[in-house]
């Protein structure tokens, strides 16, 4: 037989063979993928397949721990909320307090206030909520703990006495007119003292018990916090059943979490996002104050932080009033508001709805209007020395992003204005990490540097006195420092005012810290199934939850 | 074999030790982790406190000695910020990443040494083409985009399968798709280069001539003296898989240990990232030793050399 008629035979059986072997591979993976894939699908969700109404939030996270006396983490605090009670919160549309685990409290004298607890009241475990439990979190708070840093924001307790097992009264030092707010902020939570005592806090943190309309079923660290309400609270069962904080990172993925039906309220929605969450049937978009407002700090000394180390021979042009006063001129708060996304202008450092915040005077649209005022900066730039439109060079630190959103942008507009009445702006943006570590808490801010902040009334006069050690400037005026300790210890309420109006008025003139905008918290929340009214405090917990329709 | 095993694994402890040493002094060096966990508020002399209770006031030479004598017994700290053990949120998480990693591997093996088979017997055709471009699309897409774009098409639009978590089984299916998809890319070019070069060796066509049926040609002659550089990039891939995909894994809020880096990083959690980046060094270097004995497995010859 020819060599060539058996290559030619050979050839066509090889090719055969090959499309055998291709036909055969391929219907093996289609097969292996087909089962995967239908097998997959076919195992339902691993929960929510009970009749439970079920809330699932998404946080962006990072979540801290569950010993609630151990951080100040805001966004984490929102969560430990359905979970512990405090002896009385803060109402939800902002105009008072409401009573916790205390039935009721009354201010016996200037310097004591007296807490009456309920009675048969417990702990999810059963240990009772009373007078000693009281005394003993509260001396926990109020005293350092490992690198515990609440203890400050509680130095105003002198003594903590137990009268009987069901009344508790708190001493402080001297008349606190902000009792109330700093009794119910961060690490006002009660946490059991046997149980704590008995597995300390590395247990505590994996199992944490609390007195609060909620259990903890669930946790899985900085991932997923799932809470059932509980039968025996003091107040009546919570009506939604469960509620979940699921720590979802990305703002898209939120979204199409909640597209999908698989969340129902996120925070923060990205400016692009909102008209599609609109236009989408059972969603709806809340806007609320996020207790949160951004200011650009001006350098006004060379000694505090780490300033005279890195910036040994450097004299800061905003150490000159009038400079300050024309950088506050010169920025056009409505334009940084609107840059911004979610804003609203602002020129003083409490948020509106507080009566300290003076709305009429610091958060009126044509008042801050007519403040954005480019002549009157170049006056100010004149009488500092320099004429003609040639402003000193400013260097600008910020980070990309600050608490509250977008901070790069409103930088480099800001920078835009500034330079149009002739500041030279050197502007650095820096990752937010970079920026804390390198410029904010190390006291590096050259000459103007962001500062996102919280708005309430209660902590803001310490901030701005003569012995206030933040690192980031140091501002000592001895008269504005004699209103501030007297707004501190003025229980009466009007007399309070008149004194914070005083205070304005330093504020403003001084212009340290410049006052740019209130940011608002843009939410979009199933209202199919859910109803919620953001709380004016801007916290995203959900005591107040209820199921829509009901 | 024995003495292969015993040189791997002083190597292992050398390296450890230096990875060890970067890891700790990139870190110290990357800036205070104190300065990103203290409030705004806290004065010079409370930031110090804090330095010293986390033992940050200490030499750095001292600092990295008792971190290296705990670290050998498994203590790795305390989260800064968890206020747990370092070394147990990272276990907590390494069984997710492990998962994940499996189901790509799995997804990218399925696909790809097929795919790189099927193109290298088609060369030139076609479907060696249509297999070429699909691989080099998926080499070159980026897997934050793949996975939104299979979440919006499987989870919005579809409803079928869940953007987030490992709640249930199907919540496994896209990220491990994204994964493995760019896995499977890189593969099957691999596999189909690799079969390529051995499809025109001498002893193929003898095995051919002899009579052979073209799948025990393909699969036994062929297929395993190619799947040395096949195995060597899965590996390598298969490594940083375990590390945890951060991507990925924040995309579909996997929570898996690239997660819990990226987390940690952003707050200067130190000693989790110390244990996690400890961690993936470790397994990064035991699947290399893990290739290397498939090496001998597979070509015997490995062994005397």
């Amino acid at each position: 037989m020819p060599i060539g008629l058996n290559a030619g035979s050979a050839n066509i059986d090889s090719n055969m063979q090959k499309k055998e072997i291709t036909v055969k591979t391929a219907r093996l993976f289609l097969l292996v993928s087909l089962v995967a894939l239908i097998g997959a699908l076919a195992i339902g969700p691993a929960a929510a397949q009970d009749d439970m109404s079920e809330f699932v939030f998404a946080h962006s996270g990072p979540i801290r721990p569950m010993d609630a006396h151990s951080h100040w983490y805001g966004s984490t605090h929102w969560m430990l909320k359905l979970y512990y009670d405090c002896l009385i919160w803060r109402s939800a549309d902002g105009s008072g307090y409401v009573a916790e685990a205390a039935q009721s409290w009354e201010s016996v004298d200037d310097t004591t206030w007296r807490f009456h607890m309920r009675e048969g009241a417990t702990f999810h475990n059963g240990e009772p909520v009373d007078a000693a439990a009281v005394k003993w979190n509260i001396d926990r708070v109020r005293h350092p703990i490992g690198d515990i840093p609440l203890y400050q924001q509680w130095a105003f307790v002198k003594e903590v006495v137990v009268v009987d097992d069901l009344t508790v009264d708190i001493h402080t030092h001297e008349p606190h007119a902000y009792f109330e707010y700093d009794v119910s902020y961060n690490g006002c939570e009660l946490i059991p003292p046997a149980y704590f005592e008995e597995v300390g806090q590395e247990e505590f943190n994996r199992n944490p018990v609390g007195s609060g309309p909620y259990t903890l079923v669930e946790l899985s660290e900085n991932d997923r916090y799932v809470f059932e309400a509980w039968d025996d609270y003091h107040s009546g069962r919570p009506e939604v059943d469960r509620v979940i904080y699921q720590v979802i990172p990305e703002p898209s993925a939120q979204v199409a979490a909640l597209l999908a039906g698989q969340i129902d309220m996120m925070t923060g929605v990205p400016v692009p996002d909102r008209a599609a969450l609109e236009g989408t049937e059972g969603i709806t978009l809340l806007t609320e104050s996020a207790n949160i407002m951004h200011h650009y700090y001006a350098r006004v000394d060379t000694e505090s932080g780490a300033f005279p180390e890195t910036f040994p021979d450097y004299q800061p042009a905003t150490l000159d009033i009038n400079v300050r006063r024309a950088i506050t001129h010169a920025l056009d708060r409505h334009l940084l508001a609107e840059v911004h996304g979610a804003a609203s202008p602002r020129l003083a450092r409490v948020c509106s709805y507080y009566p300290e915040g003076f709305a009429d005077k610091y958060a009126d649209p044509d008042i801050i209007a007519e403040w954005y005022d480019p002549d009157l900066a170049k006056e100010y730039l004149a009488k500092a020395g320099y004429a003609d439109g040639e402003g000193p060079t400013l260097y600008l630190d910020t980070p990309v992003v600050g608490r509250g959103g977008g901070a790069k942008e409103v930088a480099e507009v800001a920078a835009a204005l500034l330079e149009e009445v002739g500041f030279t702006v050197d502007l650095t943006v820096r990752d937010a990490s970079a920026f804390a570590v390198e410029v904010q808490r190390s006291g590096n801010n050259r000459d103007l540097m962001l500062a996102t902040l919280g708005c309430g009334p209660a902590l803001l006069p310490l901030f701005y006195q003569c012995d206030w050690s933040a690192v980031a400037y140091n501002v000592c005026n001895e008269d504005w420092d004699a209103v501030a300790q007297a707004i501190q210890v003025t229980i009466d309420g009007d007399a309070r005012l008149d004194l914070w109006e005083q205070w304005w008025e330093y504020y403003i003139d001084l212009t340290q810290t410049i006052t740019l905008f209130e940011v608002t918290n843009v939410m979009a929340l199933n209202t199919g199934e859910f109803e919620f009214t953001p709380r004016k405090d801007g916290w995203m917990t959900f005591r107040e939850l209820s199921k829509a329709g009901m | 074999m024995r003495a292969f095993i015993v040189s791997r694994l002083l190597q292992l402890v050398v390296t450890m030790l230096i990875v060890s040493v970067v890891v700790f002094f990139i870190l110290r060096l990357s800036g205070d982790p104190i300065l990103v966990v203290a409030p705004d508020f806290f004065s010079e002399e409370q930031i110090e406190q804090m330095r010293k209770f986390w033992g940050f006031d200490r030499p750095l030479g001292e600092q990295y000695i008792t971190f290296l004598r705990k670290a050998v017994t498994g203590d790795f700290g305390t989260s800064y910020l968890a206020k747990r053990p370092a070394m147990e949120l990272v276990f907590e998480r390494l069984g997710y990443s492990w998962l994940l990693a499996a189901a790509a591997a799995a997804i990218g093996l399925t696909v790809a040494v097929p795919l790189g088979i099927l193109s290298a017997l088609k060369r030139n055709s076609f479907l060696d083409l249509l297999i070429t471009m699909l691989s080099s699309l998926g080499t070159a897409m980026p897997s934050f985009w793949l996975g939104l774009m299979l979440i919006i098409i499987f989870s919005v639009h579809l409803r079928l399968l869940p953007v987030f978590g490992a709640l249930e089984p199907k919540a496994i299916i896209m990220p491990s798709v994204t994964l493995g998809v760019g896995m499977a890319a890189r593969l099957s070019r691999m596999t189909r280069s690799a079969m390529l070069e051995v499809l025109n060796q001498d002893y193929v066509r003898t095995a051919h001539s002899k009579g052979l049926m073209q799948n025990t040609v393909v699969l036994r002659h062929a297929l395993r003296n190619a799947l040395i550089p096949i195995v060597t990039v899965f590996g390598l891939q298969l490594g940083w898989l375990l590390g945890g995909s951060v991507v990925v894994e924040s995309v579909f809020s996997w929570p898996g240990l690239g997660r819990l880096m990226i987390d940690s990083i952003s707050v200067r959690d130190n000693t989790v990232v110390q244990a996690g980046l400890i961690w993936f060094a470790l397994s990064f270097i035991l699947i290399n030793y893990a290739i290397d004995v498939i090496y001998i497995l597979l070509d015997p010859r490995i062994r005397f050399q």
